[in-house]
């Protein structure tokens, strides 16, 4: 066993870990963060994707080990029930949320997304979200939820 | 008749849509017990063998190895997974552990260890020896001359069920006759989240059960079977579900990882890793379907005749009630009508329950015939079918159960302007690089089981606040129900939604439901809470009259009035009302209950049109856009109706599109056991869809609400088929078309730079 040191959702914490231990099985049975999802533990669904250093990524296939060091952003980071991220809320308005698995990894990879591309048009945002898989939606309402947190983070920017 | 709706007809988001947004929602695989302990099920890798020997010896050395399950070890009696309430056709013949596994993913043994990784690399060590057969992997080997029989007990032709539907007389023909043969494939249902369960049976004698259920009372009613227990000593809890789509509607392992956990006496937990998704849960079912239609001249529908035979893996489980569910789900007014469907045993993956359950694999076939008989009367596709389609107070064919509401004909007329403004925006082209063309499918369902089985309850517990308390078995697998429950009981009882609590889908907790499938719960659930709602209104009423002997106390509008000899009248909100009697002298406690057995099953109704384009000389095709216009009488909540209708869409799109177990026909297994083997559509594969909801009511329903949920898929396929055939000239019958043509994703060389 080794000692892992990563900055999680702006808190530095260490955890003990192994080589064969995924990011995605730290975050979920170390750190608690039930909110990454696992998915199909292949890269392939999206369901437990987390913002590493800035990029969406999936934790399932990051070994914890190698992950020493880095910033990482999970659902829980970004914000509350009393003040939820503009992509929370606009998931929510929109409809965008159905059986809510694919949700959490959805929402960070379209902050990925965003934090690096504001006004993303709506092709970038499908090739952006191309990594997460839903089977609920269509992702039509996904879509429109992602450009209405453009719109309305706009309209926060111009106040 | 429309009305004006005060918390019913409106867009509402989802009530646990901020706790699944912040990721603070539990899903089984979220839940942990004390000392739990993981396991895993070892499965058959043949599609047909017999288990000579089992050797675990090298799996007990590995570190945190707890114990395993042989098949010696567990009840040997047969079962029926099938989460449908009893019925003839749903016939026993699934083993807890199997030594003779009759295809790929069977059960053969369980294994448990203090740690998931520890439960794999035992599982791993486990040597197996095995007799093998030649597998039996689609209907036509099946049906074979000399084939072998997959299950001797029930069958000596591979034949579980022949289902025959009649009315009138087949030879009875129109003049215009066109027939054809059409396949369709299994399709796996693809919830993002994998099934799972967590059970503890450690006491042996009261067994709790966390999994991914949609349908509670009837697991609870299997297990109790299989184990020898009365349902007292079983309860099923249903977490936050990702997603069923019918995958949930049987069991999976909970029967032995209920064992297991008696065994151990610990509680246990068993997570299916996505290859045993993919090969060891139930598929929609493959389908072989010839249908001959006629007509007359002037475009009347004659005859319908249809030999349906369906893929339905080596177990019964749903497949006889799929296919005949099939049979009642045909629109037209058609006189001469003639339905044989055939249940197949094969070695293939275990067929099931699946968004359509039967309808969808006809339809297929059904839709493009009938766009194929518009053309050659030289009839528009969408005026053909009009025509010909049944109106409120007449039959589908083979039923006695009149159409109680169809608004089909406002369908057409919106799709068609929607249709319109597209083209007008941006043209058919058709030269020698693209062709496009449009493709139509109409499609119903039922609104609940087509057998008319049915069956909800519900109770209304009202807090001494005027707040209230909602308990219903149906299950909320994410399509939305928990919601819309709660607004149909706000709007009946004249509460507020934020008002509005719920429990479902525990079966200590709540009362019984048949379960979440059939698209049951707008409308089976929905009337027996809109029934326990009224109850509980009408003993309010009742107990402000018992506090007001004297006065005349009526209900209006969501509160109530009191008129008093002599004095002004008084008005009291809904809170009020509670508060009032809640702790007078003459009041007490209200509790509303109500209990609906479905009389019937009110059809939706949808009118899909599909826009695709061909590029010939690379013979690829591409989805332009994809329409959906629905009648399903009153939308409850539309921003859900409107998700299920383009998640309906998109799981029409993979099934038509790329969605498929494909074969190695080297060594007869499948390649598809993942997601980049078998592809689902993601978001730069779908096209622009525009939904629309139209006017439409139904007596029978919940304040005039019909189902949603499966229509939405199964006019799909058939649509895009049809454009796809007319933008190639060819005439096809057969998904998925990636087996004919290139599939250019939607989003294809559409992307600006980043």
């Amino acid at each position: 066993m080794s000692m892992v040191t990563i900055t999680l959702n702006n808190v530095q914490c260490s955890f003990e870990t192994g080589p064969q231990e995924t990011l995605l099985q730290l975050l979920r049975e170390k750190a608690g963060l039930t909110g990454v999802k696992c998915g199909c533990e292949l890269g392939e669904c999206g369901a437990c994707t987390v913002i590493y250093n800035g990029r969406a990524v999936n934790s399932c296939c990051i070994l914890a080990e190698q992950a020493g060091g880095a910033n990482i952003i999970t659902i829980e980071g970004i914000g509350t029930a009393e003040h939820p991220h503009p992509l929370q809320q606009a998931f929510i308005d929109a409809g965008a949320i159905q059986c809510g698995f694919c949700t959490p990894g959805m929402i960070l990879s379209a902050k990925a997304l965003l934090d690096r591309n504001p006004h993303p048009d709506e092709e970038t945002i499908r090739e952006a979200l191309s990594g997460n898989l839903c089977r609920c939606t269509g992702y039509s309402k996904i879509v429109e939820a992602v450009q209405l947190a453009v719109s309305r983070m706009e309209q926060e920017a111009q106040r | 008749m429309k009305q004006d709706f005060r918390v019913v007809d409106h867009y509402i988001p989802r009530r646990e849509s901020m706790d699944k947004a912040l990721g603070q929602i539990s899903y089984t695989d979220d839940l942990n017990l004390p000392g739990q302990a993981y396991a895993v099920v070892v499965r058959s890798p043949y599609s047909s063998a017999t288990v000579l020997h089992i050797d675990v010896s090298e799996a007990e050395k590995v570190p945190g190895y707890l114990g395993c399950l042989l098949p010696d070890e567990v009840p040997a009696a047969l079962y029926n997974p099938s989460g449908n309430p009893p019925a003839e056709l749903l016939l026993k013949d699934v083993h807890v552990l199997t030594k003779e596994p009759k295809f790929i993913g069977d059960r053969l043994l369980c294994i448990a260890a203090e740690t998931p990784e520890a439960c794999r690399e035992a599982a791993r060590l486990v040597k197996l020896e095995f007799e093998i057969n030649a597998p039996i992997l689609n209907i036509r080997d099946a049906m074979a001359e000399g084939a072998r029989q997959i299950e001797p007990h029930l069958s000596d032709n591979n034949i579980v069920r022949h289902r025959q539907v009649a009315q009138g007389d087949v030879s009875s023909k129109g003049p215009i006759v066109l027939k054809g043969h059409f396949s369709t494939q299994p399709m796996q249902h693809v919830p993002i989240e994998p099934t799972a369960c967590l059970c503890d049976f450690s006491s042996g004698r009261e067994l709790t059960v966390y999994s991914n259920s949609q349908t509670v009372f009837q697991e609870r009613r299997i297990v109790a079977e299989v184990l020898g227990l009365k349902e007292t000593q079983v309860r099923f809890i249903k977490p936050a579900v990702g997603g069923g789509f019918g995958s949930r509607q049987q069991l999976h392992s909970q029967p032995v990882i209920a064992l297991m956990s008696k065994k151990l006496k610990r509680p246990v937990k068993c997570v299916y890793t996505r290859e045993e998704e993919m090969t060891a849960v139930a598929v929609r079912l493959g389908s072989e379907v010839d249908i001959e239609i006629s007509a007359e001249e002037d475009g009347t529908l004659q005859s319908f005749e249809t030999n349906y035979l369906a893929n339905i893996g080596p177990y019964t489980v749903h497949g006889p009630t799929i296919v005949a569910g099939a049979s009642r789900k045909v629109e037209y007014r058609i006189p001469n009508y003639l339905f044989n469907g055939y249940s197949v045993l094969t070695n293939d993956i275990c067929g099931g329950a699946f968004r359509g359950y039967g309808n969808t694999q006809l339809s297929f076939g059904r839709e493009i015939l009938m766009e194929r008989m518009a053309k050659r009367l030289g009839m528009d596709p969408i005026e053909f079918r009009l025509k010909n389609h049944v109106k409120v107070g007449e039959c589908f064919p083979g039923l006695n159960t009149p159409v109680t509401s169809c608004a089909i004909e406002a369908c057409a007329a919106r799709a068609n302007e929607i249709r319109s403004r597209i083209d007008a925006a941006e043209g058919i082209l058709w030269n020698e690089d693209v062709h496009q063309a449009w493709g139509t499918a109409f499609a119903t369902h039922g609104s609940g089981p087509s057998s008319r089985e049915g069956l909800s309850s519900a109770v209304i517990m009202i807090n001494d606040d005027g707040t209230v308390r909602v308990l219903v078995g149906s299950a909320d697998i994410g399509q939305g129900s928990e919601t819309m429950i709660c607004q149909i009981v706000a709007e009946t009882l004249g509460a507020a939604l934020e008002d509005i609590q719920i429990k479902a889908a525990d079966t200590l907790l709540t009362p019984y439901d048949t379960g979440t499938f059939a698209s049951s719960q707008t409308f089976v659930c929905g009337n027996a809470v809109t029934l326990a709602a009224q109850d509980a209104r009408d003993k309010l009423l009742a107990q402000i009259k018992e506090t007001e002997p004297e006065a005349d106390v009526q209900n209006a509008g969501t509160g109530f009035t009191i008129s008093r000899p002599g004095t002004a009248e008084e008005t009291l909100t809904f809170r009020e009302a509670v508060r009032k009697v809640s702790f007078n002298q003459h009041g007490g406690v209200i509790i509303g209950s109500g209990s609906y057995k479905a009389q019937a099953s009110p059809p939706p109704f949808v009118v899909c049109l599909v826009k695709a384009e061909y590029f010939p000389k690379f013979n690829s095709i591409r989805l332009l856009h994809i329409i959906e216009v629905a009648d399903v009488g009153t939308p409850i909540n539309r921003l859900t109706v409107e998700g299920q209708l383009e998640g309906g869409i998109a799981q029409g799109v993979g099934y038509a599109l790329m969605e498929r177990m494909e074969l190695n026909h080297l060594t007869k297994k499948t390649l598809s056991t993942d997601l980049l083997h078998y592809r689902i559509p993601q978001a730069g594969d779908m096209p622009p869809t525009h939904v629309e909801i139209v006017d439409g009511y139904e007596p029978t329903g919940p304040h005039g609400a019909k189902s949603v949920g499966e229509v939405a898929t199964v006019p799909v396929g058939p649509a895009i088929v049809n454009a796809v055939s007319a933008a190639t000239e060819r005439e096809l019958n057969k998904i998925p078309l990636c087996d004919e043509f290139v599939i250019l994703s939607h989003n294809a060389g559409r992307r600006s730079a980043t």
